[in-house]
């Protein structure tokens, strides 16, 4: 019996050994391979003397020589990638600076009102999450090529990609409010209504104080979906280049410099590692809107 | 009650307005498209004209050609079933290992903890990320999975092979041990299949363990008490108990899977000879890089849509159905 036990055990650890490392196996490469210096890049030893030099070449011009010779031939290849993180916090941060209040008062009012259609309108929100990104790209493309601001085609800028990154952010970020708010007794809305506050007051003064921690979550978990967003990156911010475009530049004439690829892909994802891990608990709410808790 | 009438369509207002805005009307718009020769090297001609006399429209702009393009289109076949295929694979893997990791982690020791902490990082990198980086550990002449792959696998299983064929019996061929794996057709798209199911596996188990955990214990232990091992106490007692929420997760997975895009570009640029072009990449490429056909993209895109419009339908009344 004992014996049996134990057997299962070791069976249990290898098991979860397995599990880790096959989680961890990618994220692990991925950052040794950023620290290693090129000539050990294209190999698969893990002992090298390990050096930033990756990161200084990637967020520096120099990498257009490295990848093509000479710097006339693609000066598209190899660019400084820093712009292309300004573009991404702005993007990202926009996004969410519009979304979320937007999604808020949303939520409370599907949460907190009962009105005609309330629950068919929260569907079909969910809903509008089954759409292709490709079949919203298109007509977009196509508008923003002939949409001017400051006479400028809304077709590659930031404003562009912030509109078009409403149409993922917006319906998750209502069902994952709605969710907090939800779960707030609503004696206390209850007795400010008696004291003789209106619906506004309630919702300003007394609601959204005590649903802060959920509009955080639901800002964060927004902020991850539009920063690792690559389709309407690719086809609506175009030469404005977010990160995750960005990563495709670390490709020239002599194929993808892995050693820049993975300093480049290492910026991309260590603030998102952050995040998550800060909402780590709601991801699985967010991601099935509620579905699945 | 207190509560005004028209202060919800105050608040809901704004952000409906924005969703209709993104989703509805590029849904319309496309549709709109999807009936017209529409390529963007030339001026497109469109059937409703607002002009001074008011609105006209000139019904022999309208045809249904994109539509029957697609259905003769070799590439737009083989797209189809390259979806279907990556779809099937990518959420067999990461159901089959999602409910796997959950039953292992849900609970035990600071091990477990510690694992089930780990699970959300797939989660923060990248879907394009996620492809760069699967695509250089593949390499087959300094990736670590093939170094992985052909020491651990190949070259043991070989070895029992070897032994095997010793014998006299039926000579079985050995295994290559130089597999370009994306350079070949199948390789290439089982293992963007996986690279998927690296992202999603562990998010999938998550959702498991948060549905293993509201399960009752005491239904465990009565299981226990009858005398039935682990084995038994996961096909008959956890499985049907987690029923409904496999349906979800696999309708959800289903949804996410055929809406895959990202990793195609990034991982395998939709080769060897096509063999992972995904009905979205098809679409790209025709609309966007190859030829510059909005008609033929919108009408394609239409085409994933009534599919993925049946998978939304199946899954809302999975979900109405569990509440």
């Amino acid at each position: 019996m004992i014996k049996s036990l134990s057997l299962a055990k070791l069976l249990e650890t290898a098991a979860l050994l397995l599990i880790v490392f096959f989680i961890m196996l990618p994220i692990v490469w991925l950052a040794l391979t950023s620290i290693k210096p090129q000539e050990k890049a294209y190999t698969t030893d893990i002992v090298f003397a390990p050096t930033l030099d990756n990161f200084r070449i990637i967020f520096s011009d120099t990498s257009v020589i490295i990848n093509e010779g000479t710097q006339r031939e693609r000066s598209e290849v190899g660019r400084d990638m820093f712009p292309s993180v300004i573009n991404s916090v702005v993007v990202s941060g926009a996004t969410i600076l519009i979304a979320i209040p937007l999604a808020t008062i949303a939520a409370y009012a599907f949460s907190r009102y009962l009105f005609l259609g309330n629950r068919a309108l929260l569907i079909w929100i969910l809903t509008t999450q089954f759409i292709p990104a490709i079949v919203v790209a298109i007509p977009f493309f196509t508008l923003f090529r002939s949409i001017e601001v400051f006479d400028r085609p809304l077709l590659g800028t930031q404003l562009g990609l912030i509109i078009v990154n409403m149409s993922i952010v917006l319906p998750y970020a209502i069902w994952m409010i709605k969710g907090f708010v939800d779960a707030l007794p609503g004696e206390i809305e209850e007795a400010a209504y008696v004291d003789g506050c209106n619906d506004f007051q309630v919702l300003f003064f007394i609601s959204l104080p005590l649903i802060r921690p959920g509009i955080l979550v639901a800002s964060v978990f927004a902020f991850i979906m539009s920063w690792n967003e690559f389709l309407f990156a690719l086809i609506i911010g175009r030469e404005m280049r977010t990160m995750q475009v960005a990563l495709m530049t670390t490709s020239g004439a002599r194929g993808i410099m892995w050693e820049q690829m993975a300093a480049a892909g290492l910026v991309v994802m260590l603030p998102i590692f952050f995040l998550a891990m800060f909402i780590r608990k709601n991801v699985v709410y967010g991601l099935t809107m509620g579905a699945v808790k | 009650m207190r509560k005004k009438r028209w202060v919800p369509w105050v608040l809901i207002g704004p952000a409906l307005l924005v969703i209709v805005l993104t989703t509805i009307y590029p849904l319309l718009a496309a549709l709109y498209y999807s009936f017209h020769k529409y390529n963007l090297r030339r001026t497109p001609q469109f059937a409703i004209q607002i002009g001074e006399g008011g609105i006209s429209i000139d019904w022999s702009l309208l045809s249904l050609e994109n539509y029957t393009r697609a259905f003769s289109d070799s590439r737009f076949i083989n797209s189809l079933e390259v979806t279907f295929w990556f779809t099937v694979l990518s959420v067999g893997l990461s159901v089959v290992i999602g409910l796997f990791i959950a039953v292992i982690v849900q609970k035990g020791g600071w091990l477990h903890t510690l694992t089930k902490v780990l699970l959300i990082f797939p989660f923060a990198v990248s879907p394009a990320l996620k492809g760069y980086s699967w695509r250089f550990m593949l390499n087959e002449n300094y990736g670590v999975y093939d170094l992985l792959i052909d020491s651990l696998l190949v070259r043991p299983l070989n070895a029992l092979l070897s032994l095997f064929n010793a014998l006299p019996l039926v000579e079985i061929p050995l295994i290559s041990e130089s597999i370009v794996w994306l350079g070949d057709k199948f390789w290439a798209l089982f293992m963007l299949a996986m690279s998927e199911t690296w992202g999603w596996a562990p998010l999938i188990a998550l959702m498991f363990v948060g549905a293993l955990g509201s399960i009752d214990e005491q239904i465990f232990e009565a299981a226990r008490i009858d005398g039935a091992n682990r084995v038994q106490i996961f096909f008959r007692v956890t499985l049907p108990l987690l029923r409904p929420v496999i349906l979800i997760v696999t309708m959800l997975k289903t949804i996410f899977s055929l809406k895959m895009f990202d990793q195609v570009v990034t991982m395998t640029g939709g080769g060897p000879v096509r063999a992972t072009q995904t009905i979205n990449y098809y679409i790209h490429q025709m609309g966007f890089v190859r030829s510059l056909d909005i008609g033929y993209a919108s009408a394609m895109s239409y085409i994933l849509v009534i599919v993925l419009t049946i998978c939304a339908a199946l899954y809302v009344a999975l979900v109405l159905n569990r509440d």
